[in-house]
């Protein structure tokens, strides 16, 4: 315990130098949330020298995880590996043969799709049109591409674009993936703040696991970022995406998310 | 193991640890070459490890399993991102599937931190195998005396947010103080240990 560490924070105790020194190794703990994170993210794209910073960082981390007690995991696990690695070979040597028909987790039914709409449960605010829509998108979805494009680990290349529109105006809201470097663009010019609400991006992947968080839109602006691995091989052509109004910040913690209040889908330019 | 003959038991288990890192590391190389036969061998070489590090940071079987199977299907994507030139594969993997679970809490509706610890390391016969792998003693050793060197609690809050996988937040939370007073401890503690690491680097005066 040292005295000098009890100052509690007038004045600022560190200098937003000090802070530039040490957000790499934030990141690479973890302790990054929100916006903060989307800002990490998005220098991990276009910063080489915070890339290689957070690199050190998580070389020199590494080691505590030796720490860690070990843990055996269900044998199905590796059955699950096997079936997802084998059915992306597949989908890949078949490449444009539609009609190979495609194996695992990749393979969204219907009846996958009802239940995944019922395990996502938007609650409060969520108006009965606004749901009518969201769940006529989630049901064409799978329909409108042909199967082998529904894999959703996306063998190579080509950018996956989505324009979606804001309400009854004229807005839209601008989503490109770039899978070659796992980036993704928000533009998001036209937008402008209300002050009371922000406004999450979220991805809904085709497996019907939950919908993961591409972050808050940030009005006005057009925001690069890395995804996360997690994210990216959810990504693929026909993939849903869906806009909510937040509080201020995003998705509180342990709530459920706010209204869908836009969505629109991937594809292919 | 016995105290008293230290020198023979950590010379061989050197030995053991280096071959099982160079097949390791030769499994990665063939892995990024397209060989895709070599997953299943890091697979069963690491499985228990990594399954470890996604469990206490998930604090959730299933979900930890799930993060498990994204660990070694990305791995399989990405082999070529791992430079065998560079970092042990041990350590490297370890932080691949660090950073998946962190993902994974902070894009999903999981809960961290829910696991008691002693409920996280159900197979104690397990643990040698991991310990075969383990990462380079002489960095281990610098980072330890690093953290050692920080305040109680900086090196409480910082170690925290390695294991538990929590932020900021959680942490003020946890520790019923704000915000910025968390963020404060943790920076002054990770700018003196940017500071030790740093100077271990330059000076060589390591161990």
């Amino acid at each position: 315990m040292s005295d000098d560490a009890d100052i509690p924070a007038p004045g600022g105790p560190e200098s937003a130098s000090e802070r530039e020194r040490v957000v790499a190794a934030e990141f690479a703990l973890g302790l990054l949330e929100g916006e903060e994170l989307l800002a990490a993210r998005g220098r991990l794209a276009t910063d080489p020298d915070f890339a290689a910073r957070r690199e050190w960082w998580d070389e020199w981390f590494a080691p505590l995880s030796d720490e860690v007690s070990g843990a055996q995991p269900g044998a199905h696990v590796w059955d699950g590996i096997a079936a997802r690695v084998n059915g992306a070979q597949v989908s890949r040597e078949a490449a444009s043969v539609s009609a190979t028909p495609l194996e695992g987790p990749s393979n969204v039914t219907s009846l996958d799709m009802e239940r995944r709409v019922r395990r996502w449960q938007w609650t409060a605010g969520l108006s009965s049109a606004a749901a009518a829509v969201a769940l006529a998108l989630f049901f064409s979805a799978p329909g409108a591409a042909p199967q082998a494009d529904e894999a959703p680990l996306i063998a190579a290349g080509a950018p996956l674009m989505a324009s979606i529109p804001i309400g009854d105006t004229p807005l839209r809201l601008g989503v490109t993936f770039i899978p070659a470097s796992d980036e993704m663009l928000v533009s998001a010019s036209g937008l402008t703040a209300d002050g009371v609400h922000d406004h999450e991006l979220w991805l809904v992947p085709e497996d019907g696991s939950a919908p993961q968080s591409l972050g808050v839109v940030v009005p006005g602006e057009e925001r690069r970022m890395l995804l996360p691995e997690n994210i990216v091989q959810n990504m693929g052509p026909g993939v849903g995406l869906v806009l909510t109004r937040e509080p201020i910040g995003g998705k509180p913690e342990g709530v459920d998310a706010g209204p869908v209040v836009a969505q629109g889908q991937l594809d292919a330019v | 193991m016995s105290v008293a003959a230290p020198s023979s038991d950590s010379s061989r288990s050197s030995k053991s640890a280096n071959e099982a890192r160079e097949a390791l590391r030769a499994a990665m190389v063939r892995l990024a070459d397209g060989d895709s036969a070599a997953l299943e061998e890091i697979y069963t070489a690491t499985r228990v490890k990594l399954f470890g590090i996604c469990y206490r940071i998930l604090g959730d079987r299933k979900e930890a399993e799930d993060a498990l199977q994204d660990v070694y299907v990305n791995l399989w994507q990405r082999a070529d991102r791992y430079d065998p030139q560079r970092a042990s594969p041990i350590s490297w993997l370890a932080t691949f599937a660090r950073n998946r679970a962190i993902d994974r809490l902070r894009t999903g509706k999981v809960r961290s931190g829910a696991v008691a610890v002693e409920e996280a390391a159900p197979l104690p016969d397990e643990a040698p195998l991991a310990d075969a792998l383990l990462v380079d003693a002489e960095r281990d050793a610098q980072i330890h005396k690093c953290l050692g060197t920080l305040d109680d609690r900086a090196q409480t809050y910082i170690r925290a947010a390695f294991f538990e996988g929590h932020t900021y937040a959680q942490l003020a939370d946890a520790a019923d103080v704000p915000l910025g007073t968390m963020k404060s401890w943790i920076r002054r503690g990770l700018l003196r240990l940017r500071a030790c690491l740093e100077a271990s680097e330059k000076g060589g005066d390591a161990a």
